[in-house]
């Protein structure tokens, strides 16, 4: 088998890939592991868990309303038919998937992917081994959850993709890891009904946001969780027929304790170590990624490099914006480049996350002056309606000219609303550009505007002291 | 042009780790711009930009352990520095589509860590434009970061960047010519090194050396090489010597066959004005003479209607007038070829530098007993390396080659001269 390109991995950033180098007129061909396309985004990530998210929000809000006139029985949940309905929304989008690389004639080759030189795999599949000889290659080939060498292999000790299988309910859950997928599974396990427990090795949930974003969601989950225990770590984990021996050592001290289940969520490790890249010359560095440059080249001119196996943030948003770069470099267009100036994560929890470009934490370890601009949402009319006062909008200003340099929001929809806030990077916007522009009322993305205008002094909504 | 930037000798050290890397791919730098810092366990010692130009990647990190010779980066050298041209090189990293056969495949760049890609913005100075502008930017090669936006709070539109394109291209056409924008030359402190003496440069160093210079950098050299076989030809030159009582160098049959060469090939006696060729109808054949002051090149006139003796004699006597001194202006005006013979003191060959307005110039190097095989046996015979540099406005390489030829056989078989 020949091809003019070649694309190891199926999901987002190689998917994407393929189709845009399919569009731009090349040969392509697609390799991945699995017989669907869509990667662990698709598959095991992303998509299987906002379905699940979903589910635990219409389990709260129906628990919220019961104080408020609207008394439910309690929800049972029917863990097969949640499954099935889970499975149904990846089988849409896979198969979705599929049908484009058809129709654009991008061949699909399931097995798995090793380099035999600079213009050669072997794919080994169920049928056998395949040699494709190509021209150009993409490695798009993801990361895959962490596992730590002092936990045992037991089936009670599961990772993100365990998780997300929802075998079963238990009672007691411990969740290694308070980032992003260890608290999006909390916030799907507690509605279902398990006592859960959160170990964070720093010294806040979520480390990468600011600490006052996290403060909503620590305080909602410490009211909801057994426990959360932060700058602490797990040190033994001991199976027994009863349960799972976990020893906590904290600031408190150590204990030990038994659970039902281990959630080991403690960060992705990249997949570049697993190709045989050597074969083809492409360097590889001791932690498993792929060094690119800004057009996502690898050390080898010809072969290219996307998405969490290049580096962090591991996020499918930006492995599909480099898989377009990659793909245009590697059909012949070299203005093509990385030239985001950001790029916005969320955490899917309850309530939501989302920062995007300059945080206040980055800003003061590094000396940047910024100018603020905070709404809290207790004073948004959209907020209180919905029964949530919890959330906040905080624009980052330049002092100077009033550019926005970055955006944080806590609340229910903080990712859909950190959008706006990219666009406005992006596009260069000030805090007068973001106050003048009409937002619809009542709605959560007004706290966008109200934020900017805490920033240029125009805010009506709260008194805001007079800055000096 | 790339230039890869290596851990200079830094003395019985193979592990130095890098403490600081100060520039990342994409940076201009200029000369002596700090790049990296090394730490040895005797010292940390910088690692300056040995010319200016851009970081095209990077192949350490910080904390890597070094040595002499280890691969640093990559530069692309600016071809000029002072006035480093607005429209950046952004073609350095095109590829086109069909890439390299396998057997070519090298590790082309050491492209630099990931960088932390979240962490983008940092203050205001970015410039202001959006993500399309920005592309658009990249088409054309413009840093927009030298653009100053002219729409609201310096918002830089997509004809800010068309007006700065525009202008790049007029300010050259403004003063066309002789711009040829180079690094200035290099200042070093010789005293700091080693005892030194100051002399000044003779006055017709001066001269010859600005004329040189000029000659050297306008004119489009190529040099094309020969070998005359001129075993007959100096056992004549001997036997004449002899029999005339006259001291007849080589030189003299060189300019006399250099004259019929010329005849038989127009285009070399010859010299450009503007878009038109002047051909000649005379045979002023230059020499070069070396003087304790300097060069100088003394003009045999119409040296087609004089005899070797007396080419000889006039070399001879206008040799002697250069190291006295004594040339007159009009001794060294009209010509139009020059010889430039280094036969009586040595050396394998050279490429002489065009003496403008000509437009070619004969270098003669050493003669020497080499064995030729003759189809049967080698017979040792006297060879004599000879150079032709020739103005590529005017010669191509074909008519070079044929001039060399013609001059060869000439001085093989000197007869031939008088047909």
């Amino acid at each position: 088998m020949k091809t003019e390109l070649l694309v190891i991995g199926g999901g987002p950033g190689g998917y994407t890939a393929a189709f845009r180098a399919a569009d731009l007129g090349r040969k392509v061909v697609l390799v991945d592991k699995r017989e669907r396309l869509g990667g662990v985004c698709l598959n095991v990530g992303c998509i299987p868990s906002k379905a699940l998210l979903h589910a635990a929000r219409v389990i709260e809000e129906a628990r919220e309303m019961s104080a408020h006139g609207l008394a439910f029985a309690e929800v049972k949940p029917d863990l097969d038919k949640l499954r099935d309905w889970k499975q149904a929304t990846i089988d849409r989008l896979t198969m979705g998937l599929a049908s484009l690389a058809r129709q654009r004639g991008v061949t699909v080759v399931s097995g798995t992917a090793q380099f035999t030189g600079a213009h050669e795999i072997v794919v080994a599949g169920t049928d056998g081994e395949r040699r494709i000889a190509f021209d150009q290659a993409i490695i798009a080939a993801g990361s895959e959850p962490m596992a730590l060498p002092f936990i045992p292999t037991d089936p009670r000790i599961i990772d993100s993709t365990g998780a997300l299988e929802l075998a079963r309910i238990p009672e007691r859950l411990l969740i290694l890891g308070g980032g992003i997928i260890g608290l999006e599974m909390a916030t799907v396990y507690l509605a279902l009904g398990a006592r859960v427990t959160v170990v964070e090795a720093m010294d806040q949930l979520i480390p990468g946001a600011d600490r006052d974003l996290v403060a909503p969601l620590h305080k909602h989950l410490r009211k909801r969780c057994e426990a959360i225990l932060v700058g602490a770590k797990v040190t033994a984990v001991e199976p027994r027929e009863e349960g799972l021996d976990i020893r906590i050592e904290g600031a408190e001290g150590a204990r030990t304790e038994r659970f039902d289940m281990l959630l080991v969520a403690v960060g992705r490790r990249p997949n570049g170590a697993r190709l045989g890249a050597a074969a083809a010359g492409v360097k590889v560095d001791a932690s498993g990624f792929i060094p690119v440059d800004g057009q996502m080249r690898t050390n080898i001119a010809h072969i290219f490099a996307i998405g969490d196996v290049v580096g962090q943030p591991m996020l499918a948003h930006k492995a599909t914006h480099e898989a377009k770069v990659a793909a245009e470099v590697a059909s012949g267009d070299e203005h093509a480049r990385f030239d985001a100036r950001v790029i916005p994560s969320v955490a899917y929890t309850d309530p939501e996350i989302a920062w995007v470009g300059l945080t206040e934490g980055r800003a003061k370890a590094e000396g940047i002056a910024i100018g603020k601009g905070v709404f809290p949402w207790a004073a948004s009319g959209r907020a209180l309606s919905i029964g949530r006062d919890e959330g906040m909008t905080k624009l980052l200003f330049d002092p100077n000219t009033g550019r926005l340099l970055g955006a944080g929001i806590v609340g229910p929809n903080a990712g859909e609303l950190i959008a706006e806030a990219a666009l406005a990077i992006e596009m260069g916007a000030d805090a007068t550009d973001l106050a003048l522009t009409i937002h619809p009322h009542p709605t959560l993305s007004e706290t966008v505007a109200m934020a900017a205008e805490a920033f240029t002094g125009t805010l009506t909504d709260l008194l805001v002291p007079k800055r000096a | 042009m790339t230039l890869p930037i290596t851990v200079p000798d830094i003395g019985d050290v193979k592990d130095a780790a890098i403490i600081e890397i100060l520039v990342k791919p994409g940076d201009d730098v200029a000369i002596d711009d700090i790049l990296i810092v090394l730490e040895t366990d005797k010292a940390t010692l910088e690692v300056p930009a040995p010319s200016a130009g851009r970081v095209h990647s990077i192949s350490v990190a910080i904390g890597d352990k070094v040595g002499f010779g280890t691969a640093i980066l990559i530069l692309e050298e600016s071809t000029g520095a002072a006035s480093a041209p607005i429209v950046a090189a952004s073609s350095s990293q095109a590829a086109p589509p069909p890439p390299p056969a396998p057997a070519a495949i090298e590790p082309i760049t050491v492209p630099a860590p990931p960088p932390p890609m979240a962490q983008t913005p940092a203050t205001g100075l970015q410039p202001h434009a959006s993500p399309s502008l920005r592309r658009f930017a990249r088409e054309l090669g413009v840093d927009l970061t030298r653009i100053t936006g002219t729409g609201p709070k310096g918002r830089i539109s997509r004809e800010d960047v068309q007006g700065f394109i525009k202008q790049a291209i007029d300010r050259p056409a403004a003063s066309a010519g002789e711009g040829l924008s180079l690094l200035p030359w290099p200042q070093v402190d010789f005293a700091k090194f080693g005892p030194i003496e100051r002399q000044p440069l003779s006055r017709i160093k001066k001269i010859s050396g600005a004329n040189l210079a000029r000659n050297a950098i306008v004119i489009p050299h190529v040099t094309n090489f020969d070998e005359a076989d001129v075993t007959a030809l100096d056992a004549f030159r001997v036997e004449v010597n002899k029999t005339q009582g006259a001291k007849v160098t080589m030189l003299a049959f060189i300019i006399k066959a250099a004259v019929a060469a010329l005849k038989a090939h127009p285009n070399f006696n010859a010299s450009l004005d503007g878009d038109d060729l002047i051909l000649k109808r005379y045979f002023h054949i230059g020499f070069a003479a070396d003087t304790p002051n300097g060069l100088v090149v003394p003009v045999i006139r119409d040296a087609d209607s004089k005899g070797i003796l007396d080419i000889a004699a006039e070399t001879a006597a206008l040799s002697a007038l250069a190291r006295d001194g004594k040339l007159k202006p009009a001794d060294m005006q009209g010509g139009c070829f020059t010889v430039s013979s280094l036969g009586g003191i040595g050396g394998t060959g050279f490429t002489p530098i065009i003496n403008a307005p000509e437009v070619a110039i004969l270098g003669a190097a050493r003669a020497q007993m080499k064995p030729v095989w003759d189809g049967s046996a080698f017979q040792p015979r006297l060879i004599m390396p000879v150079s032709l540099s020739w103005d590529h406005r005017v010669i191509d390489g074909a008519a070079a080659a044929g001039f060399l030829v013609t001059l060869c056989t000439l001085l093989a078989d000197f007869r031939r001269v008088s047909l």
